[in-house]
């Protein structure tokens, strides 16, 4: 903001009632404004892709960020307050996710199992990722990254819609950043030795959906009891 | 700095009292519980992860695919390249991990991540809407600069790196029962504590 010089005076002004959000004029015109400009953006992406399913997406990805501001959700706070304050209120809450997202997902799993009857089929609705030491690095340079920048992935995304500017700012670094991994991609495939797909999927790796729930509810047990001891300890 | 954005976004739940101080003022439809409640007061955190959780699951049961944020941002600047003159389409990358992205017809709005990474922003910007809360928030110093870029090129680098992000690898991948999302959630605790020391010492 700029500030025109004015001269110098001795004056105060009279002191006025302060001004809080709350008694600012009221945002919903501006919210029902939006609220059209979403509703056709999704008409206009189901008709232009020719597919109601992209018109799906687009609904669940605005119901993804209106619960992701709604909850104040940051996956970067759930990995660093543990360190910087100790809080592990958030750490609780994404083991809390990752537990329902296992009901789900291993649900769906499980359906395609019973009707093929392999469990090929039921690994093609998993989320592989080849895993190794590439997972270490990259994920360490990205929990680094998400905590200077003030957000992860999700997180940079909502606090956009909320109006950080900070955050406008990252989005086109995280952009370069992503093409510079694509594009130097063949030099840490050769130096980390990754396998370009592939992956390894509890189930297939430990005999069968009910072992592999028991270990995937044993350790997720285990990350919220760590989490919830941790969070006692620093508690002031 | 992002710690110091939540307590000021909590604090702005103090109607009462200083309603009171700027006189008797007539109750709207905004001051009503409910309303109140679900679009103004902060939800629960685990209200939010099942909420989330729930939505990915929709996602797969009706597309056959999870949520994920940082492949796209991948595209989007391989498609900033293409529209500078550069072929993406040449490099190693997709043709040997990502093969969607060469599929005939393949653009912003056919991609499953663009269209949720849009529907995010505009999702939380009409939330804020709803609660009367948005503001731009300025940055506030250079360091605030050099953070935004080194903490988004790690954070882009990093997610390609390690085929994913917080949420493609975390949010989806662990709960998909896929070992990777469980080293990712290991190697992202052991980054963010290494971030959190960079981060009081060089950014705040």
């Amino acid at each position: 903001m700029t500030t025109a010089i004015e001269p110098r005076s001795n004056v105060r002004r009279p002191l006025r009632p302060p001004v809080t959000r709350k008694e600012r004029a009221s945002q919903l015109p501006w919210a029902l404004g939006l609220f059209a400009l979403i509703v056709a953006a999704g008409v206009y992406i189901v008709r232009a892709g020719g597919s109601p399913k992209l018109g799906f997406i687009w609904v669940v990805g605005v119901a993804l960020g209106l619960a992701l501001q709604r909850s104040r959700f940051c996956f970067t706070a759930a990995m660093r307050d543990p360190v910087l304050t100790g809080s592990t209120s958030l750490t609780k809450a994404v083991v809390a996710g990752l537990a329902v997202g296992t009901v789900g997902f291993s649900a769906i799993q499980l359906g395609a199992y019973f009707k093929a009857g392999q469990l090929a089929d039921a690994a093609k609705l998993a989320a592989l990722e080849p895993v190794g030491l590439h997972t270490v690095v990259g994920g360490a340079l990205f929990g680094a990254g998400a905590v200077i920048a003030g957000g992860c992935a999700s997180g940079t995304l909502m606090r956009m819609g909320e109006g950080f500017l900070q955050q406008w700012l990252v989005l086109p670094f995280f952009v370069l950043g992503s093409a510079l991994g694509a594009v130097t991609w063949p030099v840490w495939k050769a130096a980390l030795r990754v396998a370009p797909s592939g992956g390894v999927w509890l189930p297939a790796a430990l005999g069968g959906f009910l072992p592999a729930l028991l270990v995937q509810f044993g350790l997720l047990l285990a990350v919220w009891l760590l989490a919830d001891w941790w969070g006692r300890r620093h508690a002031s | 700095m992002a710690l110091a954005q939540r307590e000021v976004e909590e604090n702005d739940s103090v109607p009462a009292a200083v309603a009171a101080a700027a006189g008797p003022r007539k109750a709207t439809w905004r001051d009503h519980e409910t309303y109140r409640a679900l679009l103004v007061q902060p939800w629960t955190y685990v209200t939010g992860a099942v909420i989330l959780a729930l939505l990915n699951i929709a996602l797969v049961a009706a597309t056959g695919k999870g949520w994920g944020v940082t492949t796209s941002l991948a595209y989007w600047g391989a498609w900033i390249w293409g529209a500078l003159g550069g072929d993406p389409h040449r490099w190693a990358y997709f043709a040997e991990v990502k093969p969607a992205f060469n599929a005939p017809g393949f653009g912003l709005l056919s991609d499953p991540g663009s269209l949720t990474n849009l529907g995010i922003v505009a999702g939380a910007l009409l939330a804020v809407l709803l609660a009367g809360q948005f503001r731009i928030k300025r940055l506030k110093s250079r360091r605030q600069v050099s953070a935004a870029v080194l903490g988004g090129l790690a954070m882009g680098l990093g997610a390609r790196i390690a085929f994913g992000c917080n949420i493609g690898d975390l949010f989806t991948g662990l709960p998909s029962m896929s070992l990777h999302g469980w080293v990712f959630l290991v190697s992202i605790f052991l980054g963010a504590a290494a971030g959190s020391r960079l981060l009081v010492k060089y950014f705040i």
